[in-house]
């Protein structure tokens, strides 16, 4: 009806500009407005006595707006419209040829793609000519889709787009088309590659091909597991598993040919991806290949993406923990006795016997702490966390307290403040130089919060998730094995929490519970505050044959040195990319400043004995800090070191190994990602299309602004509306009159 | 009534109410250990109160661990307070060694050990307070005749484990004092008699049990008198060294129990 009315469809006029195409110039315009309006106006003043005022009124109204049609009509309207110019532009049809592509239920992706490009051909797309690209790691120009299989290891549509219309600017390119699942290997588009692709100004139509639900594959698409861990220790990992329906599913650990753990994994109803956390048993020194793989369901169109690898090296490290302690008391015997003296973790202890006494343990050598708690960077900076327990806060200088706070932010050190009728607050912790590191805010030192109540713990939410409050296998028992310790033997009061502090534990007392265990980063670092010193009732207590003291305590320093930073490292983070690393090695010295005056590159070995060395220059974010992106060939292990070199010496090495597992990739991810196609349509002034309907695609091709294009003028004062409304408005003057018996 | 039965009746009512009173002398001593919510300090003198053997019966009523009892602990926890940063109660404690409390205080002190007798019962309850990390000194028990009584409960405790001579450089003769000089400590006996040791028990020795880590649990302190030291520090006949030293030992104990 309305192209019937207006000559011309609505995408015709949301396209087109209206103008006027007569050459009068505007005064005459003018002129013959007042002409005809002032007539009109004096013949009604005459039929005065005819007619009453309002019906004089309205018959004027009519008038003028037939005068006002009449003129308009005149000035001759039209659509001027923009398109391309017959036999001067091209367009590029890209189809994604890619391994994910070769999937399908009946047709393969493939195949849809470049029929649904078919049916865009096969439109009105007159005088543009056609070009076809295939991609994937990059573009490929080609003659004809069929000469094609879809057999691309990865996919990379940025570089491929880049280089398609990088290239085919010269031929004046209007408009790209990429029919693709939209899975890209690479690790998406980000913001600077769609940037990079926009600034071309050629706008990319996608088509969307495949399915967003594959609800017969299940995918293992995420392992986690730490890079280092030491001998004799139980590593935990996460797994997440992609599927579009619930059910059960069984991840098993292999570690060659040992079968090292199975977990059993619900998948949740309403959840895409279900995580699970696995630990893991490792035992020997050594670099470990650990397989993860999940089983498979009977109808799994790719079994390839059941399995993931990593690579963990397991080897011998020594922590070092400085425990200052003001007064004998049964907590620093039993957190001593807690852990092995040979273990991984070296805790040297100051405590303060007498008011001019110290008593140290745990020493390394005999001029360790000799003069006390350290008062220099480089003295502190050697242990990887600090406790402090019921000693007031002005034992230390300002200084040492400066260090201290350094020693978390800038070294990222861990601390942990006990409590005892010298601590926290009774110490004067809270109006201390380091009170602002504490997750709490302590009361004054004039109020005494510290009470020797036997009391009971309970975990917290966030403190069931941590780690290092696990005593027990599974998450219900180990809320069980909490609330069946011993009471501890006192706590202390700690006033508010800090906005980003967490409680992992409460203990319950005649007011109800308050914070036990809490704790908050601060810089590089976390700051912690264990408000009792009378956990050794749970060693105690128990029997002896019960390990929940020492699990607690072991696994306490574990994470408080575990997440302070070596001054000399290097990761291997994988994801960067196809079969891409990203190496960062930080290099800081004794005191934990950056080193600025070394150049450091990385030998990079495979497994089977290829090697290559690549620079890691400085970064320019941070002090002290190389990286580099590094595309890995091979699948397997690989091992990199990291070479500082000052003056053409070399002055430290960090080391590091990863798995990679090149062209693995198409296999994962394979449900359609609409959301990047669209992303990519928004971003570049295209549109997204499904390939069910895509009968706007060959108009928007036509009249894309991009490209060399030609000026259309097509009349409109001719369209039929025009007519149907002068005649309607002298119908309807003249319906009146004759009501009005005035004719 | 007759005058030998009147008598007869005053001479009973008073023996069963110097009984009475005896008794609930004993009643309140033990419940010194009652239970109370606010603990009044990190360190708790705790005094075992072990059942005497068939020789106490004569000598100490059966109740030979009441010796020094209580103003050795009350001296002695005045010289804790004052001379280390330990948070010492300013009361001793009483515990029979199958009190379930006992494991709420990891150190203990058992005193006249010549004259205890521990049960199997008490023995093996005993032995898990020590291996779960507590603390025993025994001290105030003289001569192979005492010895021998002492080694026979100890021997039920630990079966396995020998008791040793403390060696020199043992961390316990040096956590807060050098204590090279080994001097035997007597009892108050030797301001009359002028003489340091009792029965055969001429030579002092510091002797030991140890756990498997190499930590000392039991500190037996043999031919010595160290109680008594502690008793009579305001006793201005008692030899003033002699209680400065037996501080020493103590104190020592206790900061090694504290950080062992």
């Amino acid at each position: 009806m309305f192209e019937f009315l207006f000559k011309y469809s609505r995408q015709e006029f949301a396209r087109s500009e209206l103008v006027f195409t007569a050459e009068w110039p505007p005064w005459m315009l003018a002129i013959l407005a007042v002409v005809a309006a002032g007539g009109i106006t004096y013949i009604l003043v005459r039929r005065f006595r005819t007619a009453s005022i309002p019906q004089l009124l309205v018959v004027w109204v009519l008038q003028l707006a037939m005068v006002a049609v009449v003129l308009v009509v005149l000035l001759q309207p039209a659509l001027k419209t923009e398109q391309l110019k017959p036999g001067e532009n091209t367009i590029a049809l890209v189809v994604d040829k890619s391994e994910s592509m070769a999937y399908g239920d009946s047709t393969s992706r493939f195949d849809r793609a470049i029929a649904a490009l078919g049916d865009v051909m096969s439109g009105d797309t007159t005088g543009v000519t056609a070009q076809r690209y295939t991609l994937s790691g990059s573009e490929s120009r080609t003659e004809s889709f069929a000469d094609e299989t879809p057999d691309g290891a990865v996919t990379s549509i940025a570089n491929s787009l880049v280089g398609i219309i990088d290239g085919a600017r010269a031929q004046s390119l209007a408009a790209v088309i990429l029919a693709s699942d939209g899975i890209d290997t690479t690790g998406g588009l980000s913001a600077e590659e769609l940037a990079e692709i926009a600034a071309f100004g050629v706008p990319v139509h996608t088509i969307g091909i495949g399915r967003d639900r594959v609800p017969e594959d299940l995918e293992l698409a995420q392992v986690i597991a730490p890079q280092r861990a030491l001998p004799d220790s139980t590593v935990a990992t996460r797994v997440a598993i992609r599927h579009d329906r619930e059910g059960e599913a069984r991840v098993r650990v292999y570690d060659g040919d040992n079968l090292l753990a199975t977990e059993a994994v619900t998948l949740l109803a309403n959840a895409t991806t279900t995580t699970a956390r696995i630990e893991i048993d490792l035992r020997d020194a050594g670099y470990h290949q650990l397989q993860f793989s999940v089983d498979g369901i009977d109808t799994e169109p790719e079994l390839r993406n059941n399995e993931r690898s990593v690579l963990v090296r397991v080897e011998q490290q020594q922590f070092n923990v400085l425990y200052f302690e003001g007064e004998p008391r049964w907590e620093y015997k039993f957190l001593r006795r807690a852990l092995d003296p040979e273990g991984d973790i070296r805790l040297a202890t100051l405590l303060r016997v007498s008011p001019n006494k110290f008593y140290r343990q745990g020493l390394e050598s005999a001029d360790e702490l000799e003069e006390g708690f350290p008062a220099t960077r480089d003295e502190l900076f050697a242990y990887d966390a600090l406790i402090i327990g019921s000693v007031e806060a002005a034992s230390l200088t300002s200084e040492q307290l400066e260090i201290v706070r350094e020693f978390v932010s800038e070294r990222g050190g861990s601390l942990l403040m006990l409590a005892g009728p010298n601590g926290l607050g009774n110490g004067g912790w809270g109006q201390s130089a380091i009170a602002d590191l504490l997750p709490a805010r302590l009361p004054s030192s004039g109020v005494d919060t510290f009470a020797r109540v036997k009391s009971n713990v309970r975990l917290t939410i966030q403190g069931a998730d941590a780690e290092m409050l696990r005593l027990a296998e599974t998450p219900a028992q180990n809320v069980e094995a909490w609330r069946q310790l011993p009471e501890i033997a006192d706590y202390q009061a700690l006033g508010s929490l800090k906005p980003a502090a967490v409680s992992l534990l409460d203990v319950v007392t005649d007011s109800g519970s308050q914070p036990l265990l809490v704790t908050q980063p601060f810089g590089r670092g976390h700051v912690y505050i264990l408000a009792t010193g009378g956990t050794w009732r749970w060693q105690m207590s128990m029997p002896l044959e019960d390990q929940s003291h020492e699990t607690f305590w072991k696994q306490f320093m574990r994470a408080l040195v575990s997440s302070a930073p070596e001054g000399v490292s290097l990761a291997a983070d994988a994801g960067h990319g196809e079969s891409g690393i990203r190496l960062r090695a930080e290099f800081r010295d004794d005191a934990f400043r950056p080193m600025d005056d070394i150049s450091v590159s990385a030998v990079i070995s495979h497994e089977d004995g290829e090697s290559f060395t690549v620079a890691l220059p400085p970064s320019p974010d941070a002090a002290g800090v190389f990286i580099a992106d590094v595309s890995l060939g091979a699948s397997g292990s690989w091992f990199f070191e990291a070479i500082a070199e000052r003056n053409g010496e070399v002055a430290h090495v960090a080391r590091a190994s990863a798995y990679s597992e090149s062209g693995q990739s198409e296999y994962f991810n394979l449900r359609r990602n609409a959301a990047l196609l669209r992303r990519l349509s928004d971003a570049t002034g295209g549109r997204y299309f499904e390939p069910e309907d895509m009968s706007e695609l060959p108009d928007l091709l036509r009249y894309s602004s991009v490209g060399i294009t030609e000026q259309i003028l097509r009349p409109v004062w001719d369209a039929p509306i025009v007519f149907v409304f002068l005649l309607s408005l002298k119908f309807g003057e003249w319906l009146l009159r004759r009501r009005w018996r005035t004719i | 009534m007759p005058d030998f039965a009147r008598k007869l009746l005053v001479t009973g009512c008073i023996a069963v109410a110097g009984a009475a009173g005896l008794a609930f002398a004993q009643g309140d001593f033990r419940t010194v250990t009652v239970d109370e919510r606010e603990e009044p300090g990190e360190f708790q003198f705790v005094r075992l109160a072990y059942s005497g053997n068939r020789y106490a019966q004569a000598g100490y009523r059966g109740e030979a661990w009441r010796t020094d009892w209580p103003e050795a602990e009350h001296h002695f926890l005045k010289g804790i307070n004052r001379l280390t940063t330990v948070d010492a109660a300013d009361q001793g404690r009483v515990l029979i060694p199958l009190d379930s409390n006992i494991y709420d205080y990891p150190w203990i002190y058992a005193v006249e050990v010549g004259y205890w007798y521990l049960n199997v019962q008490e023995a093996a309850r005993l032995r898990d307070y020590l291996l779960r990390g507590g603390f025993l000194m025994v001290d105030d028990f003289h001569g192979t005749f005492e010895w021998a009584a002492f080694k026979a409960s100890m021997d039920r405790v630990f079966p396995d484990r020998p008791i040793v001579d403390i060696p020199e450089d043992d961390e316990a003769f040096h956590v807060l004092y050098d204590l090279d000089q080994r001097i035997q400590i007597p009892s108050r006996m030797y301001i009359y008699s002028g003489v340091t040791y009792e029965r055969d028990g001429y030579t002092p020795y510091w002797r030991g049990i140890y756990d498997d880590e190499g930590r000392l649990m039991v500190a037996i302190n043999h031919n010595m008198d160290i109680g008594d030291a502690w008793e009579h520090a305001d006793w201005p006949d008692y030899p003033e060294n002699m209680t400065a030293l037996a501080y020493r030992f103590g104190v020592n104990y206790l900061i090694y129990a504290m950080t062992h």
